[in-house]
């Protein structure tokens, strides 16, 4: 679950800190996302749109780790 | 990853244990963080008594806490069926803590960096997730210091 009522912290220390965390949040989505995403049949080309980036950028960051699932649609 | 400046004894076990710890973040990248955790589980540093379930678990809430200061609360994320990366390459973090590790064993006269010498370079860090996470363990960073 996630809860958002957007704040930021006023000790720059925590707000840089949130920085990071939220990155981390953001990879950990894509990588769900892209899973489930390749799961349901959708080309690296089409996730790549969606997301806003190029083919070999999501090539490089998920193909590998996804060979098992994309083996039987390339 | 450029374990080559290590001491023999140290190289082997510190890659394999860095390697395992980014692997289980699941992102790609070595950061210091992970360096930290695969040092508190390193025989050479036993003494020190760096536990490392309960910096694993400092670490978490670290991560909890600063999403929490936007009001940010991710809870039960699903993870990702496998890893980025099973060869992670080093993040900034990780670099910067590596050398300063390299610095301390140039100053100590020393030929190659020793456990002690990056744990060192990893725990001085003015900033960032290595000093967030020993406070959140209640440990003292001047204190370990002195012991290295």
């Amino acid at each position: 679950m996630i809860d958002t009522q957007l704040t930021i912290p006023d000790d720059p220390a925590d707000a840089l800190a949130a920085v990071g965390a939220l990155r981390r949040l953001a990879d950990r989505v894509e990588d769900i996302a892209v899973e489930r995403a390749v799961a349901d049949g959708w080309s690296f080309a089409q996730i790549a749109e969606a997301l806003g980036v190029t083919r070999q950028a999501v090539q490089k960051k998920h193909s590998r780790r996804l060979a098992n699932t994309t083996k039987h649609r390339r | 990853m450029p374990f080559q400046h290590f001491a023999k004894d140290t190289r082997a076990v510190v890659a394999a244990a860095v390697r395992e710890e980014a692997a289980a973040d699941g992102r790609g990248l070595v950061e210091a963080e992970h360096l930290l955790l695969a040092l508190a589980g390193n025989p050479q540093l036993q003494h020190l008594g760096l536990d490392h379930e309960e910096l694993a678990s400092a670490l978490a809430r670290e991560e909890a806490q600063s999403l929490a200061a936007v009001g940010v609360v991710a809870e039960e994320l699903p993870r990702a069926s496998s890893p980025r990366s099973s060869s992670p390459r080093l993040a900034t973090s990780a670099k910067l803590a590596i050398e300063r590790g390299a610095k301390i064993t140039a100053k100590r006269g020393q030929r190659q960096m020793t456990a002690q010498n990056l744990l060192l370079g990893v725990i001085n860090a003015e900033h960032g997730r290595v000093p967030r996470t020993l406070q959140l363990a209640e440990i003292d960073i001047g204190e370990l210091r002195a012991r290295l």
